[in-house]
């Protein structure tokens, strides 16, 4: 990530340094603000989360890392991972999310999810090995001169990618009639049942559009990252922190979560160790939720006794 | 504790101790060894998870903490045992402080997901605070000395079954204490718990700090035994797996630990020995087979319950001969198994077990002799009787939400010694005065003075302490525990007894337990449910889960009672009852504040009566003078209507 320029002033290549930091930063934010906004997608339709959202982005990856080796086009194969994640989300949402929701078991959805994302994560060590393997760039990995720091195009479309996905999403679900049934679902479950809206269903496919953006986020981070099975966990977190930060109903606050970690966390790992690079989004995650539980974006809920 | 569960308890200890005896063989000797430690984290997770239904997945990072104390301790100062183990438990009961004061502000999920994040961090910081932990690298220790003494494997197994029966006995005694019953009460209801003066963040705290303590000491053990320790154990998975346990063996019970931790060591190596798996397999799915037909046979199942376990563990066994080794899915197994533990064994194997066999606990008649005769008045005389004759003074208050006004520049004056009627119709903010004044809300504007101090901004237990007591309009009883230990939260107030009185049974806690008991049994007869004592409060009666919680308000020693709707949902003869209940209340000099329907209750006791209507006071006085006010009327029938 470091590179200093020989025939420029010290303070001016300091200064490069950090906007690189910033731009890699920004890049990292909207792979986190992707994975929170999955969570936010399922949390609003049935107050639940996946936890096992880490390894649904893991299998993303990887999946769409076997299908480019089978010689599938990167741009062919991102629709394709996309179905297939949310095939994924689907089946975690049947087996592990709605027993729970039918018995009304908190502890059932977090340890039936956390397994499921266990298991996932286990598979993905037989079936692609332990190691982490490098996934080809679609785009061309020497850099963009931009604002006077190097810039890599796959950062952009990471970015763009990121975007696009939540703003298609975000329409989707406020222009379609599914939207409504969601809104609905999300205010009163019971009511809207009563209603004729199928909120199974929409809970079902909730988990699959969460799953779907999470695999998709898979496949932008991977040609930038390692891919392997471990990737997921650690990212799974980090976005829950962000989730945390921006609220788990404010679509904004992840976005602006989402930038803030990632460049706290590529700044971190530049100036102190990259050992330490995980460690402001927990540290954050435990200040927002001691300070201000409902997120510095989102609304306090009034108890009702 | 029955004697045949004391007799029990020996044998299992005296088999444990002769078993390095019996049996030569080191690595069993180990195996064991470590299935002890295991079980001490998990008495101190069930704390957590099990009594106040907290998911915790920071346990293993705790773990760690121990472990590592004593890595550094005396790999850096080459300090004995008798230093390593308190410190191990105090450094690790700091840690858990130290995630907990803010953790324990959020629950459920935020809950899980915060301790995962500290439990990560832990591991990041062991590993890269090298020049502490060696990073990595790990550190090497040997067996600790006692008395100028090496041990040797068999010694150190000795000691290690000592601290885990000492473990045993210190939970089973904070558990059956106080603390134990204010850890129950915040996971069945935590506004109530506030309510009774038993603050839910302070004892959510406590219990995570205990806990904490215990996966420190277990740390500790684990350290010397294994003689190696590294980052990379205390990770995500096993932190899992002692959840795992927890509820597999069976939630609030250490029989239940102690299964739980043979389980999840054993399976490991179950997993290695391909053809032992294949035999437990197939046996696995015959017994589920069997239940399954059975259990429909009985009509306690369906075919479509038992098809997924039944289908599940055939497939594993056609699995397990499918695969030459099991040990790379050793996860997955794990996954699975705790997917069928969350659906299909919620109440853990000790809980399944008890169900078939149909076990209950002691009779009721020998119980209530075991607590003693009941001395004296259960019901406290209110203090201040001499006090200003004002008890409550309420100006100005207002209580908004959004655009709102609950509650709109409402007063109340409320005598010492009275019986104050609130009422309105629904929705006019009675039941929001009644969480104002108990600081379940806090008001937009104005002031709440009781007994001269002023409540606004005050906690809820806090509150509650100093004299306001309350029942709740949806009752909020703490359904898991029977109708003794509800009152009994109640009575928490008349405990000075700190955890080492209850870890030793001091005399002082023997005498204030035996008094709390007997005095909650004297409530219980006060409103007639002494016959119910020792059911689980979920199953009484809606109309008796009203008057429990009159008597678990009552046990406040109130100096103001607020009933909000008491008489919903009673029958005639009930609401005799009741009146002649709240009556007698009154004679004890405790003012009450009632929220009613019951126009006949109101008239019947009340001295003074405010109406409510959109948040503001129509009108107030005499219950006659209020019956015939015209606003009165026309609120409540809407329109001048004669009555």
């Amino acid at each position: 990530m470091s590179c200093v320029f020989p025939f420029q002033s010290p303070a001016k290549a300091t200064m490069q340094i950090l906007t690189q930091l910033v731009f890699s930063g920004i890049a990292l934010g909207m792979i986190y603000a992707v994975i929170a906004f999955g969570y936010q997608l399922t949390f609003q339709t049935s107050d639940t989360l996946n936890f096992g959202q880490g390894d649904a982005l893991m299998l993303g990856a990887l999946v769409g890392l076997t299908l480019v080796g089978l010689g599938v086009n990167y741009w062919l194969m991102i629709p394709i991972v996309c179905v297939f994640g949310a095939f994924q989300g689907a089946v975690v949402e049947r087996i592990g999310v709605r027993p729970a929701i039918k018995i009304k078991s908190e502890f059932g959805w977090i340890m039936s999810t956390i397994a499921l994302g266990i298991i996932f994560k286990n598979v993905a060590e037989n079936v692609w090995g332990r190691d982490d393997l490098k996934f080809p760039s679609p785009l061309p990995e020497s850099p963009l001169h931009f604002l006077g720091a190097n810039v890599l195009p796959m950062e952009i479309l990471v970015v763009g990618g990121a975007l696009l996905m939540m703003l298609a999403v975000e329409v989707f679900n406020r222009k379609s009639i599914y939207g409504k049934a969601v809104v609905a679902t999300f205010n009163d479950r019971d009511a809207a049942k009563l209603m004729g809206i199928n909120t199974g269903l929409v809970i079902t496919f909730s988990y699959a559009l969460s799953s779907m953006t999470a695999a998709f986020a898979g496949v932008l981070i991977a040609p930038l990252t390692l891919t392997g099975a471990t990737m997921g966990a650690v990212l799974g977190l980090k976005a829950f922190a962000v989730a945390i930060i921006g609220g788990l109903t404010s679509g904004m606050g992840i976005v602006v979560g989402g930038i803030i970690l990632g460049v706290a966390e590529t700044t971190t790992g530049f100036y102190l160790s990259t050992g330490y690079k995980d460690v402001p989004g927990l540290v954050l995650l435990l200040i927002v939720l001691a300070v201000r539980p409902a997120g510095l974006f989102g609304k306090t809920a009034i108890k009702k006794v | 504790m029955k004697r045949s569960h004391l007799l029990l308890a020996v044998i299992g200890i005296a088999a444990l101790a002769l078993f390095p005896v019996g049996f030569h063989n080191p690595y069993y000797i180990h195996l064991v060894e470590t299935i002890m430690i295991y079980a001490i984290v998990l008495f101190g997770l069930d704390i957590v998870v099990g009594y106040t239904g907290q998911v915790s997945l920071g346990h293993a990072g705790l773990f760690g903490v121990g472990a590592y104390t004593v890595g550094v301790l005396v790999f850096k100062l080459g300090a004995s045992i008798w230093l390593t183990v308190p410190a191990a438990i105090l450094i690790t009961a700091g840690f858990g402080a130290l995630l907990a004061l803010p953790a324990l502000r959020v629950s459920g999920p935020y809950l899980a997901m915060v301790t995962l994040a500290f439990g990560t961090i832990i591991q990041i910081l062991i590993n890269e605070m090298s020049f502490l932990t060696e990073g990595p690298l790990g550190i090497k220790l040997e067996k600790p000395e006692l008395f100028g003494h090496k041990l040797d494997d068999r010694e150190f197994y000795w000691v290690v079954l000592v601290l885990m029966v000492l473990a045993l006995i210190v939970v089973h005694r904070i558990l059956r204490s106080h603390l134990g019953r204010a850890f129950e009460a915040l996971r069945g209801s935590p506004v109530a718990s506030d309510c009774m003066g038993v603050s839910v963040y302070r004892y959510k705290v406590y219990a995570f700090v205990i806990s904490a303590g215990f996966a420190g000491l277990a740390g500790n053990l684990y350290a010397y035994s294994e003689q190696y320790i590294s980052p990379n154990t205390y990770n995500f998975e096993l932190t899992v797996l002692f959840l795992l346990a927890v509820i597999m063996g069976g939630r609030k019970s250490r029989i239940g630990s102690l299964v739980g931790a043979t389980i999840i060591v054993l399976l490991p190596k179950l997993l290695d020995d391909i053809e032992m798996f294949r035999y437990v397999s197939v046996a696995l799915a015959v017994l589920v087979a069997v239940s399954a037909v059975v259990g429909i046979r009985r009509g306690k199942s369906t075919a479509q319950q038992m098809a997924i376990p039944v289908v599940g563990t055939l497939l594993l066994a056609g699995l397990s001969f499918k695969l030459q080794s099991m040990t790379d899915w050793r996860l997955s197994i794990f996954g699975v198994i705790t997917l069928f533990v969350v659906y299909y064994l919620q109440d853990g194997i000790v809980g399944f077990v008890r169900n078939a066999l149909n076990l209950k606990q002691t009779s009721v008649a020998d119980q209530q002799a075991a607590i003693g005769v009941v001395k004296g008045d259960a019901v406290g005389t209110a203090a201040g009787a001499n006090a200003a004759p004002e008890l409550l003074k309420a100006s100005g208050v207002l209580m908004q939400f959004g655009g709102l006004k609950a509650l709109n520049n409402v007063d109340l004056v409320i005598k010492r010694g009275s019986i104050h009627g609130l009422i309105g119709p629904n929705g006019s903010g009675k039941s929001t005065m009644m969480n104002v004044l108990t600081g379940i809300y806090q008001p937009t504007a104005g002031s709440v003075a009781f007994a001269g101090q002023s409540v606004v901004g005050r906690t809820s237990s806090d509150i509650a302490l100093s004299g306001i007591a309350r029942t709740f309009q949806n009752v909020q009883l703490f359904g898991e525990m029977t109708a003794l230990q509800n009152v009994q939260v109640g009575l928490h107030h008349t405990f000075a007894s700190n955890l080492l009185d209850v870890a030793l049974r001091t005399p002082r806690y023997k005498r204030e337990s035996a008094h709390a008991a007997s005095r909650a049994l004297g409530l219980l007869q006060f409103v007639g449910l002494s016959d119910l004592a020792f059911e689980e409060a979920r199953n009484l009666p809606y109309g008796k889960q009203r008057l429990l919680e009159i008597a678990r308000a009552l046990a406040l020693d109130p100096q103001l009672l607020l009933l909000d709707e008491p008489a919903a949902g009673l029958t005639a003869p009930d609401i005799k009852e009741l009146i002649a209940i709240i009556r007698k209340i009154r004679e004890h000099g405790v003012t009450l504040i009632l929220i009613e329907h019951h126009m006949d209750v109101v008239m019947n006791l009340c001295d003074t009566v405010s109406v409510l209507d959109f948040g503001q006071k129509i009108a107030e006085g005499k219950p006659a003078q209020v019956q015939a006010d015209e606003k009165v009327i026309e609120a409540y029938l809407g329109g001048t209507v004669a009555e």
